[in-house]
């Protein structure tokens, strides 16, 4: 038994019409330029997809760039950052180790004296 | 000029009666080889049935177009996964159910965000004109989603239960109690058109 048996006929006429009515509400546009359209139009979108997938494909080359960039960006900052700071070691160990020899004999000189420790020897060859 | 007599030569070029139409699964594998022509083809062969299950999910006509475009751009990012065996229209069609709902949940929140459109749409939506129809129209929009689209499956495009069920995800029992309701509430419109006549 279908649907229309268990109905009486005035609910199979009802709903007949509704389903007139509704074939007529949702029908499709019958034109075939429209339908030519839409398919135009699913394909010009899909092209796009496909130039976009396109440029995406490029990635990973571009992110191998981008990453043998990096490195070697990485490397050469490495390496003037320890150049630098082996400058900065050896200048720092130069002063500590040069400043107390230099500095008085330098004051000393500028101001043509003689030192007071070779005062002391001069004054002992003197003396003899 | 001889004409090429590829196995899924375009429809519209088919001149010859000796070209028998292409077998869908020959297409199905063309396009999978990335072969624009073939999908072109699965295209114009599907894109009415697809209007028409579209159509029966979203309330009007510019929805269930970008639905349809959709669904087959997402079915040719996918036809890899295809398996060439099966139907290919029954794969599209849970495409194009799923587009035209996620195409009817757009709808609601930009209708709650914007003001109606003005711009005239250049394809005239059928159900204007006559106001049992203009009731009607109203009403089937007034229809739970799935009840509007079970009512529409069935009764206009002839789609059994099972099949309805598998398409929109749910058993085919529910297909066939919210074709039940769908009518009776259509029924009452038609009813009280009718006596207000």
């Amino acid at each position: 038994m279908n649907d229309n048996e268990m109905k009486g006929p005035a609910l199979v006429r009802d709903d007949d019409e509704v389903t007139s009515h509704l074939r007529a509400i949702v029908a499709p546009p019958v034109d075939d330029a429209y339908w030519n359209g839409l398919e135009q139009r699913i394909m010009a979108r899909l092209e796009r997809g496909r130039e976009e997938n396109r440029w995406w494909a490029l990635t990973p080359r571009a992110y191998q760039f981008g990453l043998l960039a990096a490195g070697l960006t990485l490397i050469v900052a490495s390496s003037v950052f320890l150049r630098e700071r082996a400058l900065e070691r050896r200048m720092a160990y130069e002063t500590v180790i040069e400043t107390p020899t230099g500095q008085p004999q330098q004051v000393w000189a500028r101001r043509g004296l003689v030192p007071p420790d070779r005062q002391a020897t001069l004054r002992a060859v003197t003396d003899h | 000029m001889t004409a090429i007599a590829l196995p899924w030569a375009p429809t519209r070029s088919r001149t010859a009666v000796t070209e028998r139409p292409a077998d869908e699964r020959d297409l199905v594998l063309a396009a999978q080889r990335g072969e624009r022509e073939a999908f072109s083809e699965l295209v114009r062969r599907h894109q009415r049935r697809a209007y028409a299950v579209a159509r029966s999910i979203v309330t009007n006509h510019e929805d269930a177009e970008d639905a349809v475009q959709e669904a087959f751009l997402h079915a040719y990012k996918a036809i890899d996964r295809f398996l060439p065996d099966q139907a290919f229209g029954a794969w599209l069609h849970r495409i194009v159910a799923n587009a035209a709902l996620d195409a009817t949940r757009r709808r609601k929140v930009r209708d709650a965000d914007e003001l109606p459109e003005t711009v005239a749409s250049p394809f005239r939506d059928p159900a204007e004109g006559g106001e049992l129809r203009r009731r009607l129209k109203e009403a089937l929009d007034t229809l739970p989603e799935r009840q509007r689209s079970v009512i529409v499956l069935h009764d206009v495009e002839g789609y059994k239960h099972a099949e309805i069920g598998k398409m929109l995800d749910i058993p085919e029992g529910t297909a066939r109690s919210d074709l039940h309701y769908a009518r009776s509430h259509l029924r009452q419109i038609l009813g009280a058109v009718r006596s207000g006549l």
